[in-house]
């Protein structure tokens, strides 16, 4: 049994939420801050300044973007493609039709539920070179959850070897952990032990509005907030992002076919009906 | 005379050569019974309160207390 180490942890909000970076070893935990903030700000589609917005106002013609923006729109590709488009970052439009046009922090939305479709294919609306991206009119982008899956992912890999990085729920875990068998993390209120391995969970159940109607989880096949059956899932799987993914897919999905999809592509799930 | 001697003698070592070889795997014998290395982890599904956890074998249950969780935010 190897000896534990000096485990450092920094809690700070951003994102909207609670965030938790821990290192065994050394500290980076202010400059992941730091990094968390300033890619929060250019990410977050509730600020007309950020990069995001600039870019989804910018839609039917070529907008120069930054290469951390390009690798998540890159990403976003690839988590439509590999969810069968379950996760579709087209959504804003739909976000916007019910009513989440803020932070519900600063208030409960009031839905309208008016002009909602089912989302456009990703790749026909966004096209993607190296530098630059183009939106068909009409198209938003809203990154959610796989945005937080991806920073953590960065985020474990810029603190050090032995690192976790949890950005509101979507973590990810590098190294051995703080006694050398593992970052112990809760999952369904059990511990699991996490080596190179992201977590992500996807619920209806918080940011709900509209008396408990309305929630901010979009199904792309109706363009209307998730009715599946299922109303949790939690994932372990390679990486933060694919643990997003793969949880949100798995929600959309709905009891019947998420087992067998997590068990395609995840390493432990938690389904709640 | 000298090839039936041959013959004897390649008869001899053929049935010494066999009755060695089984005295010799007998006597080491693997136990069948023996686990497995490496231990294949516990893996499966539990159903708790409010819903099913699928564990799989990559992923070890734990007792010590977690340092953070996964959550819905």
């Amino acid at each position: 049994m190897r000896r534990s180490q000096h485990l450092a942890a920094h809690h700070f909000e951003a994102l909207g939420t609670t965030c938790s970076l821990f290192v065994v070893g050394q500290d980076r935990l202010l400059e992941g801050e730091a990094w968390t903030r300033r890619m929060g700000a250019r990410l977050t589609r509730f600020s007309t300044d950020s990069e995001l917005s600039g870019f989804n106002a910018s839609a039917g013609r070529w907008f120069d973007i930054s290469p951390d923006l390009e690798a998540l729109l890159r990403e976003s590709m690839h988590a439509f493609a590999s969810s069968g488009g379950l996760v579709n970052v087209a959504v804003l439009p739909s976000m916007i039709g019910i009513g989440y046009t803020q932070p519900l922090l600063r208030g409960r939305p009031a839905a309208t539920l008016t002009e909602m479709h089912p989302l456009p294919a990703l790749p026909d609306v966004l096209e993607i070179k190296p530098g630059a991206a183009r939106l068909e009119v009409g198209a938003g982008i809203d990154l959610g959850g796989i945005a937080k899956g991806w920073m953590a992912d960065r985020l474990r890999e810029s603190l050090g070897p032995n690192a976790l990085a949890n950005l509101g729920g979507d973590l990810s875990a590098g190294g051995v952990g703080p006694d050398g068998a593992g970052w112990p993390v809760g999952l369904a209120g059990v511990t699991v032990l996490l080596r190179h391995q992201g977590a992500a969970t996807s619920s209806t159940r918080r940011r709900r509005w509209g008396g408990g109607e309305h929630h901010h989880l979009i199904d792309p096949r109706t363009g209307l907030p998730a009715q599946t059956g299922l109303e949790e899932v939690s994932v372990v799987a390679t990486n933060g992002v694919e643990a997003e993914v793969v949880a949100k897919t798995a929600l959309v999905l709905g009891p019947d076919l998420a087992p067998v999809f997590c068990a395609a592509r995840a390493l432990a799930w938690w389904l709640s009906p | 005379m000298r090839v039936t001697a041959l013959k004897v003698g390649a008869t001899a070592l053929t049935l010494a050569t066999t009755v060695l070889s089984a005295l010799y795997v007998t006597s080491h014998l693997k136990n069948p019974a023996a686990p497995l290395q490496p231990t294949v982890l516990r893996s499966g599904t539990t159903t708790l309160a409010g819903g099913t956890l699928t564990l799989g074998p990559s992923v070890q249950p734990s007792d010590v207390q977690p340092v953070t969780s996964t959550y819905a935010s």
